[in-house]
């Protein structure tokens, strides 16, 4: 019996102990290790519980808020899932975010100044919200797939990652770009490096957008389920996403699933676009699993099938694009060892694209004049990543370490009209092989109270070469030299200076040295037709390094409710790689380029960017970006280079509803490419948007219907290729139930 | 596991990975005929075969000889043969060399013969040979060959009506990529001699015709005299499909009407 009372006492013991979880944990810097104090301990966006005090520490009731928001001033937010026996959390600075910008994309309220973008319209999808970004542009060929561009720099001179790992596109027209392989329902976040200073991790110095993919977390379940419908296009998409844990919150999962379909769009003026339409299908699942000592492991799959994708500026559409995207990444606990590990990550991805121009009229064509022309490609990587933090004569640093190996197959059949006329195939690229590791490494050096500087750097070893003899032979052909394996060491470096002048302004300014190597394609592509300028260009293995260097400096100005930023921006090429005319083919139906080192260019331009809150619950943002581009050596503008654009956004929230009105409009552009490319000039253009949203239901359903380019004008792009209209005017209304 | 625990495992698999790869001492790179019968006849107890790499065409054709007493190959003194095509109302010849020593196996004699039409309705082919033993005996007799039909010989003449043979010697199988680009140019004197041309100059233009009134070359390198014949260049194909490779000769300043070369490009 006494056993019994015994017992019976301890369990009570233990539920008092379990119904009042206090615990005390400390928020510290991760670099210095110093406590940090005020920082707020939020239970969602908004809502904060308690702020920490002089020693950074903080005391909530577990039982209540397991799962919790940590932000400071200065330093990256942390989500994190309390448990018993955490003594320290670490935040990470972010001093430098003017030049590693966090794009939050969740439909949530939350930081609002000009660091922080916001998707505001949670309908809107991932093409049109990097449109607006100042500084990224899109290159476009129809409805989908629209490939971002930072600061006039695409494809080969940017970065393009899903959570840090090395994607490459299958098809050799840049018909699927990587960024259509995350859904914006999958997205936490887009990290844009448009200086390339974060040298240490993107490994490269270039221009580098991160997608960062929503993860498993350890919170109650939760569903959200969306779906929209758009006219005149009958674009509809419906989309599932989940999250759930169990009771330790040590398991974790998440899933999400979309899928869309359009139509032909129509432009204005009532001008329907043929050959626009598309289907797509995205799932998602997470797995989060936190062991008792803190580390935790997780595990992602994304699979994206696209199907009859039009592209009417191209001469063939996608029939079928496949990507498997997997990856397993370990994160450590935060440790006070002078060595340490942050996270290690496993990767593998497999692209694949077909198209073909079975449903054009290729009889009455310009180019590849009667005959169908199927192509297929398709890319396989497999990549590791480890990087931690560590200190060496009581200096410390971060170091980052990343390999990866990709294989590359592009081919096309020709089949002509006349059945006299043999069946032709051209490999486009034959198991073409591309090796890549890297190590760098990032000092932050604190020069005063209100002066920062940080100094990264990174070398590479990039090998490229084809194991295809007959592939490998063609080069040797048209070079007089058997090309082998083409590698070089390529260095790369970056200072950034923050100076806080007082509470309100910040001047930034960084320097970035870049070597580039050519890509598979520019290497090693066969027959590659740029629809730019309608040549088909031939790789060069041969290249040599391309170098940059990029200066920019950035003023911010914050008050309460106000903060503005402008950034002008320098960058010199040397050894620009670019097309230059190649052996006369004896036909004027077929023009070839070769890959080349032409001489040296230059891109330079500014963005400003400005964010007011008017009161009466009104905001005002502003956007103005502008590129000049520059080939020194042909004395001509750069192609496919945006003019002066902008966005003027006011934005009315009151209560349940928020009311949005949007103008995007672009300067003519007059400078165009007429040597190295054929583009014409463009017309200036000016579109009106509004979206009325509202909550219902406590804010469980959401309701948004978004009425674009009212006015119904007719416009196209400088950076639409083939001058593929717009969309005229459109209505799009979406419903979001959230349980 | 310490730091130098880690590094000793990492020398080790390091070191077996070096020995692994350095006791990979296959050497394949000993080269082997590959060759298909053609024909054989036993004359005196002695057995002529004729093998070749494939069946024998009209074109440049690599002739390989064995001969054997019983089981055992034997090496004559000498070995010489002659191709006839008899066409009934008259016979003739066609370029070849004299068999030697092969130099990739020596228990053959090999040489190169360009057949200059096909076994048919026209013609038969028959290769008289002669052989002396070792003891002196000298030995001959005839074999019937069966040559077929190729694109890879083309001919042409000069305003005397003097004509001239030109043979696809290389690419055998013309593939994407780079290819040696090989022609062998004969002239008939008489009906049984058929002499090497090396003075002449050679004027080529690959083509292809992709329909629809579109077509292309692709990158060459013109071929050039290099002796006993051969005319040497290259040619870069840039994708599978029918191809024409044009062929003008230039005697003497004196540009003879041109010739087209109709073949497939593999793809690999």
């Amino acid at each position: 019996m006494k056993h019994l009372i015994l017992i019976i006492g301890l369990l009570f013991t233990g539920a008092e102990a379990l119904l009042a979880q206090q615990i005390s944990v400390k928020v510290a810097d991760m670099t210095t290790k110093e406590p940090i104090v005020q920082a707020h301990i939020k239970d969602g966006p908004n809502s904060v519980i308690t702020v920490t005090d002089v020693n950074g520490m903080f005391t909530v009731d577990l039982s209540k808020y397991s799962h919790l928001t940590i932000t400071a001033v200065g330093f990256a937010p942390k989500n994190i899932h309390l448990q018993r026996g955490m003594e320290v959390i670490y935040l990470n600075p972010e001093v430098f975010r003017d030049q590693t910008e966090l794009l939050v994309l969740a439909n949530e309220e939350g930081e609002q100044n000009v660091h922080a973008y916001h998707n505001r319209t949670a309908d809107q999808g991932m093409d049109q919200f990097l449109d607006n970004i100042d500084g990224v542009s899109t290159t476009k060929r129809g409805a989908f797939g629209w490939e971002p561009a930072v600061r006039g720099q695409s494809d080969q001179r940017m970065n393009l990652v899903i959570d840090g790992m090395q994607v490459f596109k299958a098809c050799v027209d840049k018909m699927d770009p990587i960024t259509s392989y995350v859904e914006t329902n999958n997205l936490s976040k887009l990290q844009i490096d448009k200086s390339g200073s974060g040298v240490a991790q993107n490994g490269t110095g270039v221009s580098t957008v991160n997608l960062v993919t929503q993860k498993a977390e350890s919170a109650p379940t939760s569903f959200n389920l969306s779906t929209s419908y758009r006219a005149p296009d009958q674009y509809r998409t419906v989309s599932l996403s989940g999250n759930t844990s169990d009771a330790s919150g040590r398991n974790a999962v998440r899933f999400s699933g979309s899928y869309k379909k359009a139509g032909d769009f129509r432009a204005g003026n009532d001008r329907t676009i043929q050959n626009t339409q598309y289907e797509k299908l995205n799932l998602n699942v997470n797995y989060r699993h936190t062991f008792p000592s803190k580390h935790t492991l997780e595990a992602g799959y994304i699979m994206d099938k696209a199907y009859d994708i039009g592209y009417p500026a191209l001469l063939m559409d996608a029939t079928k694009a496949l990507a498997d995207i997997g990856q397993i990444r370990f994160n450590f606990a935060p440790s006070n060892n002078d060595f340490q590990f942050n996270t290690a990550q496993v990767y593998a991805n497999g692209v694949r694209h077909w198209m073909d121009d079975y449903g054009r009229d290729v009889a009455n064509r310009q180019v590849m004049r009667g005959m169908y022309m199927p192509m297929y490609g398709t890319t396989t990587t497999y990549g590791a990543k480890l990087n931690g933090a560590a200190t060496l004569f009581d200096h410390q640093f971060d170091w980052f370490m990343d390999a990866y190996m990709s294989d590359a197959f592009g081919d096309m059949l020709m089949e002509s009209l006349d059945p006299s006329i043999q069946d032709m195939l051209i490999y486009n690229l034959d198991e073409v092989k591309t090796n890549n590791a890297s190590l760098g490494f990032r000092h932050r050096i604190q020069l005063s109270d209100n002066v920062l500087m940080k100094i990264e750097e990174s070398i590479r070893y990039k090998t490229l070469r084809t194991d295809s003899e007959s592939h490998a032979s063609f080069f040797q052909g048209l070079y007089g030299e058997a090309p082998g394996t083409r590698a070089k060491f390529l260095l790369s470096g970056s200072g950034s200076v923050l100076w806080m002048m007082n509470n309100n302004w910040s001047l930034s300014g960084s320097l970035v040295y870049s070597e580039r190597m050519g890509n598979h394609m520019e290497l090693f592509g066969h027959y590659i037709y740029n629809y730019t300028d309608g040549f088909f260009y031939d790789g060069n293995p041969w290249l040599k390094t391309e170098r940059s260097i990029n200066t920019d400096i950035n003023a911010t100005w914050e008050t309460t409710g106000h903060s503005l930023s402008f950034t002008l921006f320098h960058k010199q090429y040397f050894n620009y790689i670019d097309g230059v005319l190649g052996t006369d083919s004896g036909s004027n139906d077929f023009r070839f380029k070769q890959y080349a080192n032409v001489g040296d260019a230059v891109i330079t331009g500014g963005e400003f960017r400005s964010f007011n809150d008017l009161g009466m619950m009104i905001t005002l943002e502003n956007r103005l970006s502008y590129l000049y581009a520059h080939n020194q050596t042909l004395d001509e503008p750069l192609p496919l280079i945006p003019p002066l654009k902008g966005n003027t956004t006011l934005h009315f929230h009151r209560g349940r509803n928020m009311f949005m009105a949007d103008l995007e409009w672009a300067a003519e552009q007059n400078r165009i490419a007429e040597i190295s490319s054929i583009e014409d000039q463009t017309g200036a253009y000016g579109i009106f948007n509004l979206t009325f949203e509202r909550r219902w239901m406590d804010g469980d359903l959401t309701s948004i219907v978004s009425l674009n380019n009212i006015l119904d004008h007719y416009y196209h792009t400088h950076t639409s290729i083939g001058n593929i209209p717009e969309a005229g005017r459109n209505l799009m209304v979406s419903l979001s139930y959230q349980f | 596991m310490n730091i130098q625990s880690m590094l000793g495992r990492l020398m080790a698999v390091t070191a077996l990975l070096v020995f692994a790869v350095s006791c990979d001492s296959s050497d394949n790179n000993d080269p082997e005929l590959d060759l298909i019968p053609i024909n054989s006849v036993t004359v005196d107890g002695y057995t002529v075969s004729l093998e070749a790499t494939n069946e024998l065409e009209i074109g440049a054709n690599q002739l390989f000889w064995k001969i054997k007493q019983g089981d055992d190959t034997i090496t004559p003194q000498s070995f010489t043969i002659s191709p006839i095509m008899d066409m009934a109302t008259m016979s003739h010849s066609t370029p070849f060399d004299q068999p030697e020593t092969d130099a990739i196996d020596d228990s053959y004699l090999s040489n190169l013969a360009v057949f200059i039409m096909p076994s048919g309705d026209m013609g038969s082919w028959t290769i008289n040979f002669q052989f002396t033993t070792q003891s002196g005996s000298d030995i001959s007799g005839e074999m019937p060959i069966n040559v077929n039909s190729s694109w890879k010989i083309m001919n042409t003449q000069d305003g005397n009506g003097k004509k001239y043979f030109v043979t696809w010697f290389e690419p055998q199988r013309p593939m994407s990529g780079n290819n040696d680009l090989t022609f062998l140019v004969h002239t008939r004197e008489t009906m049984m001699n058929f002499p090497a041309v090396s003075d002449a100059e050679m004027i080529v233009y690959p083509y292809m015709d992709m329909g629809g009134g579109t077509g292309h070359s692709t990158p060459f390198t013109p071929p050039v005299a290099t002796g006993n014949g051969f005319y040497e260049g290259d040619i870069n194909y840039s994708m599978s499909g029918l191809w024409t490779t044009t062929v003008e000769l230039v005697v003497e300043n004196d540009t003879l009407p041109e010739m087209v070369f109709e073949y497939s490009v593999i793809a690999k």
